[in-house]
């Protein structure tokens, strides 16, 4: 008993500095919400005749029923997947949005490997799946060595090659892979084998949600377990450091920004098979750049991105459900979303608000009580 | 007791929780005097005197000048009230003039344009009123750190400040440019300045300083008249107790050669000679110094021998494999460690627990994994040892390093790269910023390597530390070896200050001797 009483007063010790900051930073996420929440029923009253129906569907439409809430789960687990991978990548210190075309190219090598490749039983989703993510590395490796190798800036050179794979993609689906008894420029039917099943019934929930969490859950076991995470780390943190106590960071940014694109391949290969009947992708799906939005909500942290990516899901459901039941104009739903996303983003301008200074008070009246300070020598 | 011309009073600053840097300080200044503000590193010096000059917010506490209660929000709320101040680490544009820079920002202006001529004229007579004897029209980048200083000094005076604050003035200066620096001190102090020096080398205050005033751990001590303390009462207040004795040198034989470079020659690429046929040999058992002012050439060589930069011409030889063109991680394998000099930029991840900083190198090895994992409790107990033997106060590991004060942070880091050394140490400035038991600490682990038979190369602008290190040093200047001290104890201060500067140079023979 006493020894267990002391064990977790050691571990209560121990973590009350990184407990601490993480109250203060999720304490400011959380005021930053509810601020945004504030302005957008603001701007919900200025144009709207019923703001009441309107607000009560953003906030409570979304939660209103399972399917309802399916839809939420739906719409978080592309999200999670792109806020994984920018995790992975701007923890390694690089900016790289090939994460967008990555979920195109994942997405398309998915559904075009389950159609031509029949394969048995859970080889059917895991073969086209893992197309997916080598697929994306492939093309991604291009942007992500040119940084490494060259200095070329990933974040010019990467958004380039998103329209390059974009359009190279929309041309295979019009002409390559096309199934013309479809009516549209897409392929053909992806087989039932391949499909990700409903994990809730009378939900749109796949099996693709837990696909997600368990790469949220790797990419976090990665970073911060294994060495090569630390080498990713310290790289992305402090490269002149990094390379002084002798880490490859060469080595270690590219290894971040495939591990990133991998893993937006992944979506896309999910998206693609839980959500579609057919590819027909003809604009960039903007997952990837949903991501790095989702990932600095979930700062950094993938444990944190599933949270993230929810609340996204939610706020996009709730507005889809404003547009459709209110007299609020979809435009004015997108500029809600994007006002409290930038709130959201943006919470960095609370850093020094009431919190952190109520901390360093408490800080004073803790040295004051340890009676740690001596007081003999003062003039 | 005159009227103070500033008084600080219950002053408390925190950065974050539990890491305190003022804690209740109170400071008074007296006009036209010069005070010194000591203490050791992490005591609150610099927080002090930045929340005077703005650049911090207290958290409590009142600022009063001439007895009025002031609300300093930002350096320029400061400068208007007649207080400025010069950084440790200068802040000047390289490639601006001197008198564009100290006019930067109260640029006298004729319709509505710059007024160069007004601006040089200014500098001029604020030159030749102080003393200070430098050229309005020379680029900054050109200038001797002594000048640079004289630059910073005269921004300061540009603006009007009567209170001006020199954080670690001396810290960059030969010998002789001290000794130049403390007359335009007095010249100031008679021009009735009143200034504040940074400091915690005692010989200093003894020697220009009015008054003292000591902190401690955030609080202040006590202000006395410095005729009236000495100074081993000073370091008595300063750190707490009495000061660890030193600890007897003993000689050691010396060994085989561990390291040498051959007529190592680098260049700028714009094609300035930055390491000029420099060659040495660092044998197993000694403590080689490097002395020069800074930016001679220390930084470039360093980089060479880390695998950092590829020097034009010549060879380093590491336990007998040359290491030119090898990465820092196979030149580590080979026995190598190295403190780096600017332990922010290049000695710690700021973003890093102390954890994650204490462990970097022995982040590879087997004891620390398994398969693809890490060993948590393994890394942990490591870190902790260390921090432990080298005195590092810290609340958790898992806390960020930045957390840390200057001196805190610099032990973890000579903590990991001592213990990690194989057989050759490079020290860049390893106390650089740091308090006096650190010192100690940092100084006895350096020499137990060298007892072990290890070989250290240490670079530092202190030469108090490189002549209770170091028996051989070299002198660097302007990127060349101007002299090999075979016996540091047969030189003065003074005839290494003459090297330094390049005013004197041994012969060929002299140096092959």
């Amino acid at each position: 008993m006493k020894r267990a009483f002391a064990f977790f007063k050691r571990l209560w010790l121990r973590s009350r500095p990184r407990l601490l900051e993480t109250l203060v930073e999720g304490g400011r996420t959380l005021l930053a919400i509810l601020i945004a929440y504030l302005v957008a029923f603001a701007v919900i009253g200025l144009v709207s005749e019923d703001p009441d129906t309107a607000i009560r569907w953003f906030v409570f439409g979304p939660l209103s029923s399972p399917a309802e809430l399916g839809e939420v789960v739906k719409n978080a687990a592309p999200l999670m997947f792109a806020g994984v991978a920018a995790c992975l990548i701007i923890r390694g210190g690089n900016f790289n949005m090939f994460t967008e075309g990555a979920f195109y190219v994942g997405g398309l090598a998915a559904a075009v490997v389950s159609i031509f490749v029949e394969l048995p039983g859970v080889l059917a989703i895991a073969v086209p799946l893992l197309s997916g993510i080598a697929a994306a590395i492939v093309v991604g490796f291009v942007p992500a060595v040119l940084k490494e190798k060259l200095g070329v800036n990933e974040f010019v050179s990467s958004i380039m090659f998103n329209f390059i794979v974009l359009w190279v993609g929309v041309w295979l689906i019009s002409n390559v892979v096309i199934d013309v008894t479809s009516g549209d420029n897409a392929t053909a039917p992806i087989p039932d084998a391949s499909r990700l099943s409903v994990l809730v019934a009378g939900t749109n929930v796949t099996t693709g949600i837990l696909i997600a969490l368990g790469v949220a859950v790797l990419a976090s076991v990665y970073l911060f377990r294994t060495r090569f995470g630390y080498r990713l780390r310290m790289t992305g943190d402090n490269r002149a450091f990094a390379k002084n106590v002798g880490i490859d960071v060469a080595r270690a940014g590219l290894s971040s920004q495939l591990l990133g694109i991998g893993v937006a391949g992944l979506g896309g290969g999910v998206e693609i098979l839980a959500n579609y009947r057919r590819f027909n992708w003809k604009s960039l799906p903007g997952f990837g750049f949903d991501g790095f939005m989702v990932a600095i909500i979930a700062k950094n942290k993938p444990l944190l991105v599933p949270f993230a990516a929810l609340f996204i899901g939610y706020l996009r459901s709730g507005a889809d459900l404003m547009a459709f039941n209110s007299d609020v104009a979809q435009e004015v739903v997108q500029v809600i979303q994007g006002l409290i996303l930038i709130l959201v983003a943006a919470e960095a301008f609370f850093s020094s608000a009431w919190l952190r200074s109520l901390l360093s008070r408490r800080a004073f009246a803790r040295r004051r009580a340890d009676g740690t300070e001596e007081v003999d020598g003062r003039a | 007791m005159a009227n103070p011309i500033l008084r600080m009073q219950g002053i408390c600053k925190s950065y974050g929780p539990g890491i305190v840097a003022c804690d209740d300080a109170s400071f008074s200044l007296d006009a036209g005097e010069i005070h010194a503000l000591a203490g050791e590193n992490g005591a609150g010096k610099t927080t002090l005197m930045k929340i005077l000059f703005g650049m911090e917010k207290a958290q409590r506490g009142a600022i009063f000048i001439h007895g009025e209660e002031v609300f300093i929000h930002r350096p320029n709320d400061a400068m208007a009230r007649g207080v400025g101040m010069v950084h440790q680490h200068f802040m000047l544009v390289g490639d601006l003039s001197v008198a564009e820079n100290v006019t930067l920002g109260i640029e006298p202006r004729r319709r509505g344009l710059f007024d160069r001529s007004a601006a040089r004229r200014l500098v001029a007579e604020m030159a030749e009123k102080y003393d200070m004897a430098v050229d309005p029209d020379a680029l900054v980048r050109d200038l001797s750190v002594a000048n640079r200083q004289k630059v910073e000094i005269l921004k300061v005076l540009a603006r009007n400040a009567e209170i001006i604050i020199l954080d670690e003035p001396t810290a960059v200066l030969t010998p002789q440019e001290t000794k130049r620096f403390f007359e335009q001190l007095s010249a100031l102090r008679k021009a009735g300045r009143t200034i504040v020096v940074i400091t915690h080398k005692l010989a200093e205050i003894k020697a220009i300083c009015d008054r003292i005033t000591i902190l401690r751990k955030g609080r202040t001590v006590g202000t006395y008249a410095v005729a009236a303390i000495s100074e081993a009462e000073i370091s008595r207040r300063m750190i707490g107790g009495e000061p660890p004795a030193e600890t007897a040198r003993t000689a050691v034989a010396v060994g085989p050669g561990l390291l040498s470079c051959d007529r190592l020659t680098c260049l700028s690429p714009d094609g300035r000679v930055l390491l000029d046929d420099v060659s040495l040999e660092l044998r197993g058992g000694e403590i080689l110094g490097v002395v020069g002012v800074e930016g001679n050439g220390q930084r470039e060589l360093v980089d060479v021998l880390t695998g950092r930069l590829l020097p034009e011409r010549g060879k380093v030889l590491l336990a007998g494999t040359d290491i030119v063109g090898k990465t820092v991680g196979e030149i580590r394998r080979l026995g190598l460690a190295f403190i780096p000099e600017d332990r922010m930029a290049d000695g710690v991840d700021l973003e890093g627990t102390i954890l994650d900083n204490a462990t970097a190198i022995v982040r590879d090895e087997t004891a620390y994994n398994a398969g693809p994992f890490e060993r948590r409790r393994r890394l942990s107990d490591y870190a902790g040892q260390l921090a432990k033997r080298y005195d590092v106060r810290f609340d958790a590991l898992g806390e960020k390093i930045r957390q840390l004060s200057g001196g805190n942070m610099q032990k973890v880091v000579c903590g990991r790269e001592i213990d990690a050394c194989g057989s050759v140490l490079v020290a860049d400035q390893p106390t650089r910023g740091v308090d006096v038991g650190a010192v100690r600490t940092i100084h006895d682990r350096i020499e137990a390597l060298s007892v072990e038979g290890k070989a250290v190369l240490l670079v530092s602008s202190d030469l108090g530390e490189i002549r209770a290190l170091c028996r051989r040093a070299i002198v660097l200047c302007r990127g060349e070896v101007v002299a090999r001290i075979q016996d540091l104890a047969s030189v003065t201060e003074e005839e290494l200050g003459l090297y330094m500067l390049g005013l004197r140079r041994q012969t060929d023979a002299e140096r092959a001797s």
